[in-house]
């Protein structure tokens, strides 16, 4: 059990244990005080923004429940998966991994709010890696980082149909031993959606945190480029550009009844039009600013105090058609799809992002492979530069797991929504 | 935790796993963390917390389950279902697991400082109010957090381990900022909080904020003067992507085929020592086996890599400590105490005095891999990055992206100050593990700057 206290004329103290009676609790509240207590005062803090009570059990759709299932029923997709991997000597690791987490968890404050949460995570994704001649490549299914999880039951497992993708992945390890580099220049570049979910999070979820604008996350995550004077004004992006966070997205990661501090789920347009419209927020930054939270604290555990964390931010869907409709309209540029390396500066301003697997594009049409594709830009530039993004039904929902902030560190589960899109003049094949 | 010690309570967890080849891990944090931003206390957390980690060892395979439910029903529970774990994996025919190890004297050392253990939170308000002071008296804010911890590990196996080790640590960063945005980074790791002084850490990091606007660098190559935590970070990536056993068994580490050969400038000696003055001691791995000292680079010739029980198995070796879980991680094992050897240059300005045009760099930010063969990263800079000019440290840079091979830089690098820091990571995810490497400042001839930001 945590316990957040906000003592009079102190900060907050936050007391963590595994003790839970009455004895081993009233022994952490004392903890919490204490360590309040002995910090020296800082300016005077705001009151929390005030929230109604919640109230009331909240739980996530489960179809399949995992952990109704024998082992050998959740190993059987995997160990199918990492045997269609091998047959060439050159796959020298092929791992096929699920993920089956439930989350049970009980609030109250001194606000009024009791309520119970079930959230119940499912999920999976293989790799493999070839390596010959000193050049290791890796290939993954449906995505890299353990591959596609939701707020879903085993079903969610069942249809990436691990086992009917894993020669194909492998095929393609070993096909990029052999392909030419990502060439150096500035080009056209569509991305793909699962590549462009993580290019939302970092470039733009990370940015409109409420705590890092007003620089409370300074000492770890960094700050923003964002002021809090942008909202409302700030271009980010093209028109195209339209942002949600949506905590009430069926299957999201960051979906929830109410978030760690008793809020209720929202939704709310980050960006629209291109132009910065709110920001991610809890309680504490949004007092600060004279704005109601906007539903985003969320603490990794028991163990650790409620900060502001990304929903699932996602781009909405726009009217260009398909992957190929984006494609068809490029003359010479890259598709990149995959993630595999990743790095943003504590402003996130300037990036680099690689992935697994590119390709040329060459008169509207797909061409030869590209390995150690490499992209980078800063971005504002970059997302103005945002010239097409694909329709809905190329939109899909992307969870990422081991988004990190906070000290002690946390480990956020959220979700981005995004089809593939299209960006002119992008700096691509950033090696060296 | 009662009168049961650690110990005590994994051979309890043991015991629910009897008859079986199996290992009960026990690790009991108990930590205080203080964070503040803009001079004022932001967040304060104190964890006192217990996991069992159960593992069991059937044909080759093995299967983990935790908890933090010490009574026998919470035990048996996990022991059930790491014993299932094991027994659902050698379905499949054998594993490559080769059994627990067997018991090895482990050596008692100092890290461990009982006043630390006493987790005082007026030692943190005391620090925090030294920071708030020496930045205002500089016309900055301080960013940052103080923290300290116990934390005792015991493990026993089925195989006769059984090994206690309880170690205290403390870490203060501090930011420095001015209104415009300028900032300056110092932090401090040791096993004694005592040892930890805020007002010298708070100086450090505000002389690193320069009353002049930063200027641009373009892409390029510069010669380069990297401060001890800009140095740890490098190293800290060669740990997975060079001295991994496993990895280097799968042909998939940036030593494959370089064991023997010039890797680095013969200035470049690398170790792994939990025994190494100044560092953060441990008794022994993840498996219970004793981290005995590990050369990695000697004169900047390769040497080799770490393993754990598995790794060591596949390569035909013996564990050298380095297993970062029980049963070794599913990534392979690691280096947790990176040392590198100190040279000859008294100080950092010394370093920089055969620089005509260059870059001093404070600290590296988001770095990541982008080659794991080559040992490519990149990275940006942060909280201090400066033009070298004439031999000496000049104007503030605007924070600059490098993509470069940290083995490139050790090859390129000339010079290493003889005195060394302990530089370790604040993050702290999960329970708590803090680890550091002890190194100098260097200077390479060549660094590779690929972009930057203004």
């Amino acid at each position: 059990m945590g316990i957040r206290v906000a003592v009079p004329g102190c900060g907050f103290g936050f007391a963590a244990t595994r003790e839970a009676t009455k004895t081993g609790l009233e022994l952490a509240l004392a903890r919490a005080v204490a360590i309040a207590r002995a910090l020296p005062a800082g300016a005077r803090r705001p009151p929390l923004a005030a929230i109604p009570p919640a109230r009331g059990h909240w739980a996530s759709a489960c179809e399949v429940d995992p952990f109704a299932l024998s082992l050998d029923e959740r190993l059987a997709p995997l160990l199918a998966a990492e045997k269609g991997m091998h047959g060439d000597r050159r796959i020298v690791r092929g791992v096929a991994e699920s993920l089956a987490c439930r989350t049970i968890t009980a609030f109250a404050s001194s606000d009024g709010a009791a309520f119970t949460q079930e959230r119940t995570e499912c999920g999976g994704g293989i790799s493999a890696f070839a390596a010959a001649n000193g050049e290791l490549q890796r290939r993954s299914y449906p995505s890299a980082h353990g591959g596609s999880v939701a707020l879903a039951g085993h079903e969610h497992l069942l249809a990436l149909d691990l086992a009917a993708h894993a020669p194909r992945v492998a095929e393609e390890a070993l096909s990029l031993l052999e392909a030419p580099p990502c060439p150096a220049g500035r080009t056209t570049l569509v991305i793909g959606d699962e590549q462009l979910a993580l290019q939302i999070h970092e470039s733009i979820g990370h940015a409109l945190e409420l705590d890092r604008i007003l620089l409370g996350e300074a000492s770890y995550a960094g700050t923003s480029w964002v002021s809090p004077g942008d909202i409302g004004t700030l271009r980010y992006g093209s028109p195209l550009l339209a942002i949600s966070a949506d905590a009430t997205l069926p299957g999201g990661l960051g979906s929830f009844g109410w978030d760690d501090e008793g809020v209720a789920a929202q939704r709310t347009m980050l960006i629209d039009d291109g132009v910065v419209r709110a920001t991610l927020s809890d309680r504490q930054s949004g007092a600060a600013i004279g704005v109601a939270s906007g539903g985003a604290a969320r603490a990794d555990g028991f163990a650790r105090q409620p900060i502001v964390r990304m929903t699932n931010v996602s781009l909405e869907p726009g009217e260009a058609g398909t992957l190929e409709e984006l494609i068809a309209d490029v003359r010479t540029g890259v598709y990149m799809e995959t993630n595999s390396s990743w790095s943003i500066d504590d402003r996130r301003l300037n990036f680099q992002f690689g992935t697994e697997i590119g390709r040329e594009i060459r008169d509207g049409k797909l061409g030869r492979l590209l390995r150690n594709p490499t992209y980078a830009g800063v971005t504002p530039q970059f997302w103005r530069s945002l010239d097409a993004v694909a329709s809905a039904p190329a939109w899909r929902l992307w969870g990422l797991l081991d988004c990190g902030k906070g000290q002690p560190g946390q480990n956020a589960h959220v979700s981005h929504g995004t089809p593939p899109a299209r960006f002119r003049d992008v700096e691509v094949g950033v090696l060296r | 935790m009662s009168d049961e010690d650690e110990l005590g309570l994994a051979q309890r967890a043991l015991a629910h796993l009897e008859g079986d080849e199996a290992q009960a891990t026990v690790t009991r944090e108990r930590s205080l963390l203080a964070r503040f931003a803009r001079s004022a206390p932001t967040q304060a957390t104190a964890i006192d917390d217990i996991s069992v980690e159960l593992l069991c060892v059937l044909d080759g395979h093995t299967g983990a389950a935790s908890t933090n439910q010490i009574d026998e029903a919470g035990l048996a529970d996990a022991a059930g279902r790491a014993r299932a774990a094991a027994t659902a994996a050698a379905r499949h025919g054998y594993g490559t697991y080769p059994g627990l190890p067997k018991p090895v004297p482990i050596h008692p050392h100092d890290g461990y400082d009982s006043a630390t253990a006493s987790l005082d939170p007026s030692a943190a308000g005391a620090a925090l109010a030294a920071a708030f002071a020496r930045c205002a008296d500089a016309g900055l804010e301080a960013f940052g957090i103080w923290t300290a911890a116990e934390v005792t590990t015991a493990i026993a196996s089925s195989t006769g381990v059984r090994v206690t080790d309880a170690v205290t640590d403390a870490h203060m960063t501090v930011i420095a900022r001015g209104s415009d945005g300028r900032s300056g980074y110092a932090d401090a790791t040791a096993v004694a909080a005592a040892a930890i002084d805020a007002g010298a850490v708070s100086a450090a990091a505000a002389a690193k904020v320069s009353d002049e606007s930063p200027g641009p660098l373009a892409p390029g190559e510069y010669p380069v003067v990297l401060d001890h935590t800009a140095v740890g970070t490098l190293l800290g990536f060669l740990g997975s992507l060079a001295f991994n056993g496993l990895a280097h068994h799968e042909s998939r580490g940036a030593l494959c085929g370089a064991i023997g050969t010039m890797v680095a400038a013969p200035c470049i000696s690398v170790t792994d020592s939990t025994r190494a003055p100044g560092t953060l001691p441990r008794s022994f791995d993840a498996e219970g086996v004793p981290k005995l000292p590990l050369v990695l680079i000697a004169d900047g010739v390769a040497c080799g890599v770490a393993h754990d029980t598995r790794s060591a198995a596949l390569a035909g070796t013996v564990s050298t400590g380095h297993a970062l879980a029980p049963g070794g991680s599913p990534d392979g094992p690691e280096p947790t105490n990176l040392v590198l050897a100190g040279g000859d240059a008294a100080s950092v300005q010394e370093l920089c005095a055969p620089i005509e045009r260059g870059l001093f760099v404070t600290r590296f930010w988001y770095v990541n891999t982008v080659e794991p063969r080559h040992a490519l990263l990149t990275g940006m800079t942060r909280d201090g990055t400066f033009l070298i000019e004439d031999g000496v440290i000049g104007g503030p840079l605007h924070d600059v992206r490098f993509t470069d091979s940290a083995l490139r830089i050790l090859a390129a690098t000339e010079q290493l100050t003889s005195a060394r820091r302990l530089v370790s990571d604040s993050d702290l995810y999960g329970r708590r593990h803090a680890i550091g490497v002890l190194c100098p400042a260097l200077r390479a001839d060549a660094f590779r700057v690929s972009g930057g930001s203004a």
